[in-house]
């Protein structure tokens, strides 16, 4: 079809407002909107926001949970960087997480089985070993989904939905199958691992300072990558412009593969601390869904990771806080998925149409 | 431009449309407005112990795990924790439903009781086997603050779990009779002897209630029906789960169906979901002479009553209710309890842990054998749980004579000789 | 017809259209500039131009796909007001896309049906059927009335698309280059249901830029250069007497040439760089895609030398380049490079071996918009360290805008860069011992002062032994600096001809596919 929809530069200057107008218009839009699915849902707009931020923050708990959520956020988040930054929409990411999860109950139970009384190496070790599997995992089903993209010519959302389904099928035959709780086979998942397993917190809350020191280190580490090195560059110039990056020598290949490698990389790890730092065993969906959100979280920063922490951390706490709204609103807290939701469609409305239209 | 604006439009699409199914999806699943029970109202009994309604009322909190209106397990638990409600004054009540991993990702149950024991709740109730970890832990974190988990065993001193968590104790209703009871009417209401069931998953639980309705249905058959227990064939089919989840566990439709299409005129239901009566309410529909028993709801005989042959249900009021008043007045001691059935008066709503409802299908010379073998099972003249039995491998379970503890029942390895099905 | 008869009925024959002083801009550009154009009621008129002269603006401005920012069309000498391509319908105007806007999964039936303002509520698809197998008689037209149309080949679909547009009551019927990706024999056909629909008195525009297609097939031609009319021919001496008669008459195909080119021939400029080494030989290549298929039996360049390829836009040149670059595989044949074969051998030996190509479009294919100019200088030293050493870059940047002249800062993002910035940082990026530089329209869009700028550049490069091939639409560049001159027309491919034997009248003949 020839191109006879008008471009940018048929439309009349009225139209061409400043990026900020497009951005901040699509914002009120959507708390307008949200506002009014609130008021529609019998509850009052403000009262509910504020019950969902107090909520994530005012016992240690809230804010242990939010420490434990963002940990994982984080290392989904800068693993989605390399991706999107070498413009490939990585809707894998969930099943990078779930079998990263599965590789690590697979050595953990190796190291530790269900008969013995104690961890077959020094439980530190175990663990150490536990989430490099996890690591593995994850950059395993990584490159599966880049071969299937790069060599098989495959989109890699389908891929990645593909493998997300398989992941998850996979845990759900361990889980119902071979690694069943003795006498129970169940969706809660397997066995809880011993105590001696378990990742140590921040008291009696549920954040672990490796988590959220491996959270950091990964967004730290991709700020770095991003911006001062030449692998960074040749990622973005591979996603904004495959060919002319090619033409220009960048060998795209395998910097898409690469992205592939490390996001699988942060993903697996993300995987292997829901499971010994989080849940402390395998469950069907042990990625919590926060690779999604990862998704989200960075499509809102435009890709760049300076701005992940905190948005990140918002997120973390709308998403503990949302627990409130059935607790002391009588509300369907999947209005917070939709608060959240609205919220993200917006902004990156807002983001599309400054592109489109604003004036330079 | 080109690729990534697709890309960029897909994915807006694809959040959109994850927008719409959360809206469409929330109206739907608010919890009811707490409506009276259908309980007959007595006089509310005067407590001593309560405090007057100007104090701080007492808060106890539920960490259910599906939807509160499921017609079965959670709708039961959640009736019950309203029976308290109602007969305790200055008592409040506080839930989160549907907490499990694909409803509610990154919320574990444990989570939810820290809420509400930050909100004031002084006592939790988890109400499924599912939260078995987390209300150890819960009890662990506030030992101040009693957990109740609903069917676990982790306080029964004599139990195989036992853990010696002070202030963590378990409530379980006897379904066993309620299972024999089942068992009976459908050996009574089949005329060739062939009862299909519909099975959730293998655990001790289900290893217990499928056996129970198989020692019934054999008892029944032999000395009321006056046929030979060889005739009999009891088969049970496990999907996998309480419900279905497609690609997940077997599809009870097919399941139910296949019982209906290869000869069984009886089917048992023992999950959470009616496709027994559904199927069974078609295949009569086609002419064949099928009936069904139901389980766990009430209403169970409601999707097809004239084939409906009965329904054993849960009632936890009673149960519950003298949790809350041995909390409130401090008298409450970590305990197992496996609650009893008033065998004088089982559908009572204050008194009985489960309740039996019979069928129209069930027919006026059956309700009379019904009775009878209830009334023997409450005044102890029928014992089914006594040897000679033998497990399905033909490893013997009870010698002749010998009459079952409560430990060999709850956890009962295998399931029993003459059952067909897997055990594990 | 009865279906769609009275729709149409004050425009079904005979309408002479006239375009005048249509203006429209896209941004900076001019795209028509003052353009007015007479189309005589039973003509064929040829629209002649390279790509980006204005022809397809003009032509959809005509059917309604785009509104014209001022200027008047008027029919049989009324004014018509066409706002959108229904519009344009309903005056009996219809237009064939280069790719047919129909519906694939659809079959022919159907599409024939759908698309017309008249459409009754209720489909009779009997009697469209019926109808359909008329319209296709009358031209033989060989279509099943049944298949789906995905299926069908592109010159089918254009039959289809004829079709549907005649039942509609066009009486003006606009092509835009119908002959691009379809047969030879569907070619032939084509031709002579247009020669009978203008016998029958319908006017018909034939946008296209393949020379040899115009001198066949219309009775006048216009020419379009820069967005406006460069002139009017008429062409029907061309068809007087035999048919193969047409190539008795180069001074017309000259005159063309020189409409769509400019002036006279300016005179080589380019001194002696050529040296005696053979850089690049290429040997029985065969390249093939979707569209076209081009032999190059023989060619050798030199080091130092310069060597340009003429021919209208999309007869090859663009398959060429980039093979020869290294960036697409030939079906048959060979490329050595200084003495190595490279056949097959990944893009990045390519490079390695000193080869290097420029794009014509900068910002599609050369640079990558978004990132800035040191970015770009970062890009091409990747891979000697992993940390970038910032103050580096920017110095190494500052040097490359300083000695190119490039009117930017290091952090600036070239897609803000006006296209002879781009250009300029393009060349800067080339790096410094290169064995073959392979280039596509190296100055377009560039004005004069940077066109200089730009050769100066390259020849000082081919002064240290670069050999460069480059395909220009600008006759006066490609004759001014270069050494040989190779022709592409329609995917055949001249010998290569030393700049000194050329002239105007040559030059047209091969362009039109006369060598």
């Amino acid at each position: 079809m020839n191109s006879t929809i008008p471009s940018q530069t048929t439309l009349p200057w009225l139209w061409r407002l400043p990026a900020l107008v497009y951005r901040s218009g699509a914002l009120i839009i959507s708390l307008l909107l949200i506002g009014l699915i609130v008021l529609l849902s019998g509850a009052s707009p403000i009262e509910v926001i504020g019950r969902m931020l107090v909520g994530a923050v005012s016992t240690p708990d809230q804010i242990g949970r939010v420490v434990a959520t963002l940990s994982t956020l984080l290392l989904c988040a800068a693993g989605l960087v390399y991706t999107f930054n070498a413009g490939l929409y990585n809707l894998g990411v969930e099943g990078q997480v779930t079998f990263g999860a599965i590789a690590t109950t697979f050595v953990l139970r190796l190291l530790y089985p269900e008969e013995a009384t104690a961890s077959l190496l020094p439980p530190p070790l175990t663990i150490a070993l536990g989430i490099l599997a996890g690591a593995l995992g994850g950059v395993l089903w990584g490159l599966l989904a880049g071969a299937l993209h790069v060599y098989g010519r495959i989109s890699e959302i389908f891929a990645g939905l593909g493998l997300n389904f398989a992941a998850t099928g996979v845990a759900i035959y361990l889980i119902f199958g071979p690694w069943k709780r003795p006498g129970v086979a169940s969706l809660s998942g397997t066995q809880p691992f011993d105590e001696s397993l378990w990742l140590g917190t921040f008291g009696q809350t549920e954040a672990t300072p490796v988590g959220l020191g491996l959270g950091l280190l990964a967004l730290l580490i991709t700020i770095v990558v991003m911006r001062n090195t030449y692998f960074g560059l040749r990622l973005r110039a591979v996603g904004k412009n495959q060919y002319a990056a090619h033409v220009l020598g960048v060998p795209a290949r395998q910097q898409l593969l690469s992205a592939f490698f490390i996001c699988g990389l942060f993903a697996g790890l993300a995987g292997a601390i829901q499971v010994v730092g989080v849940f402390h065993r395998l469950i069907p969906n042990i990625s919590s869904n926060l690779g999604f959100l990862g998704l989200l979280v960075v499509m809102l920063v435009n890709f760049d990771p300076l701005w992940v922490l905190p948005v990140a951390l918002f997120f973390s706490a709308l998403n503990i806080g949302s627990l409130q709204l059935p607790l002391s609103l009588g509300l369907e807290s999947s209005l917070a998925g939709v608060i959240q939701g609205l919220l993200v469609l917006f902004a990156l409305l807002g983001r599309g149409l400054a592109q489109r239209y604003a004036a330079s | 431009m080109n690729r990534s604006n697709n890309r960029f439009k897909a994915l807006a699409a694809f959040t959109l449309l994850g927008v719409i199914a959360s809206a469409c999806a929330a109206p739907q699943s608010q919890p009811a407005p707490s409506e009276p029970t259908a309980a007959p109202q007595q006089p509310a009994p005067s407590e001593p112990t309560a405090a007057p309604p100007a104090a701080e009322p007492f808060i106890f909190g539920m960490v259910i795990v599906g939807p509160v209106n499921d017609k079965g397990w959670n709708e039961a638990h959640f009736k019950g924790a309203q029976y308290v409600v109602e007969k305790l004054p200055n008592v409040k009540f506080e839930y989160v439903d549907k907490v499990n991993p694909a409803d509610r990702p990154n919320v574990k149950g444990s989570q939810v009781a820290d809420e509400m024991i930050a909100k004031g709740a002084k006592l939790i109730i988890f109400n499924s086997d599912d939260f078995k970890d987390d209300a150890l832990e819960t009890a662990k974190k506030h030992p101040n603050i009693v957990v109740i988990h609903a069917s676990g065993d982790y306080a029964w001193k004599e139990g195989k779990n036992y853990k010696g968590q002070p202030n963590l104790g378990n409530l379980m209703s006897k379904m066993e009779p309620g299972w024999m009871i089942a068992g009976c009417a459908s050996a009574l209401g089949s005329e060739n002897g062939k009862i299909g069931t519909v099975g959730p998953l293998i655990n001790e639980e289900t290893r217990r209630y499928a056996s129970a309705a198989y020692l019934g249905a054999r008892y029944c058959w032999e000395n009321y029906k006056k046929r030979d227990p060889k005739e009999l064939q009891f088969k049970i089919t496990w999907i996998g789960f309480w419900f279905n989840i497609p690609g997940v566990t077997l599809d009870p439709t097919k399941v139910a169906d296949d019982f209906y299409n290869s000869d069984f005129d009886v089917v048992m239901s023992a999950i959470d979901t009616p496709e027994a009566a559904i199927q069974g309410k078609k295949a009569a529909e086609a002419g064949k002479a099928v009936k069904y028993h139901h389980y766990s709801y009430k209403g169970g005989c409601e999707p097809a009553p004239d084939i409906c042959l009965g329904v054993h249900y849960y009632n936890w009021g009673p149960g519950y209710l003298d949790i809350v008043k041995r909390v409130l007045d401090g008298t409450y001691t970590a305990t197992w309890t496996w609650a009893e059935p008033d065998w004088s008066d089982l559908n009572n709503p204050d008194t009985s842990a489960f309740g039996y409802l019979k069928g129209k299908a069930l027919g006026a010379e059956n309700e009379k054998f019904l009775d009878e073998f209830i009334k023997g099972l409450g005044d102890g003249s029928i014992v089914l749980w006594k040897g000679p039995l033998n497990f399905q491998d033909g490893s013997v379970f009870l010698k002749e004579g010998e009459v079952a503890t409560d430990q060999q029942i709850w956890y009962l390895p295998q399931l029993l000789e003459g059952m067909e099905g897997p055990s594990k | 017809m009865g279906l769609f008869a009275c729709a149409t009925a004050g425009f079904g024959l005979r309408v002479k259209v006239e375009l005048q002083h249509i203006h429209k801009r896209f941004g900076p550009v001019h795209a028509n500039d003052d353009v007015s154009l007479t189309v005589e009621a039973g003509t064929i008129h040829g629209l002649l131009g390279e790509n980006g002269a204005g022809k397809s603006t003009l032509v959809k401005i005509l059917s309604g796909f785009i509104t014209r920012d001022s200027g008047v069309i008027l029919l049989d000498g009324r004014p018509a007001h066409i706002r959108s391509p229904a519009d344009a319908l309903r005056y009996g105007i219809g237009m064939l896309h280069q790719d047919p806007l129909d519906f694939p999964p659809l079959t022919v039936v159907e599409n024939f049906m759908a698309g017309s303002p008249s459409t009754p509520p209720i489909l009779n698809p009997r009697a469209a059927e019926r109808e359909f197998r008329r319209w296709c008689a009358r031209f033989n037209f060989d279509i099943d009335p049944h298949a789906q149309v995905g299926d069908l080949t592109v010159g089918e679909r254009q039959q289809l698309e004829i079709v549907r547009l005649l039942a509609n009551g066009v009486g003006t019927l606009i092509l835009d280059e119908p002959t691009t990706g379809i047969s030879a024999s569907q070619k032939t056909l084509l031709f002579q249901t247009l020669r009978r629909l203008a016998d029958e008195g319908k006017s018909i525009i034939f946008v296209s830029h393949k020379l040899e297609d115009v001198e066949a097939l219309c009775d006048r031609v216009t020419v379009m250069r820069r967005g406006q009319v460069a002139g009017e021919l008429d062409l029907r001496p061309l068809h007087a007497g035999a048919q193969q008669a047409s190539s008795h008459h180069p001074e017309i195909a000259a005159r063309i040439v020189e409409l769509m080119f400019g002036r006279a021939l300016a005179m080589p400029t380019k001194p002696p760089t050529r040296r005696d080494e053979v850089v690049l030989s290429i040997e029985g290549l065969v390249l093939r895609s979707d569209r076209l298929e081009i032999r190059v039996d023989q060619l050798s360049l030199h080091r130092g030398e310069v060597v340009g390829i003429a021919g209208l836009e999309g007869s090859g040149q663009q398959l060429f380049l980039t093979a020869c670059a290294g960036l697409e595989p030939p079906a048959a044949g060979s490329i050595h490079i200084a003495g190595h074969n490279l056949t097959h051998r990944p893009y990045a030996d390519f490079l390695r071996a000193g080869v290097c190509y420029v794009p014509a479009d900068r910002l599609r294919e050369g640079l990558i918009a978004g990132l800035t100019i040191q970015e770009h200088v970062a890009l091409r030293a990747s891979g000697r360290h992993f940390f970038i050493d910032r103050a580096e870059v920017r110095a190494e940047a500052e040097r490359a805008i300083a000695a190119f002249n490039i009117r930017g800062r290091p952090d600036t993002y070239v897609e803000r860069l006006s296209g002879g910035n781009q250009q300029r940082t393009q060349l800067a990026l080339l790096p410094a011992p290169l064995s073959v530089l392979v280039m596509e329209h190296p100055t377009r869009g560039l004005d004069i002062e940077s066109t200089l700028w730009v050769w100066q550049q390259l020849i000082a490069r081919c002064q240290q032994g670069t050999a460069i091939l480059f395909a220009s639409s600008d006759l006066d560049e490609i004759v001014q600096y270069s050494d040989r001159v190779i022709v592409f027309s329609g995917g055949r491919v001249s010998p290569a001809i030393p700049v000194a034997e050329l002239d105007v009248e040559l030059l047209g003949q091969m362009i039109g596919g006369r060598f």
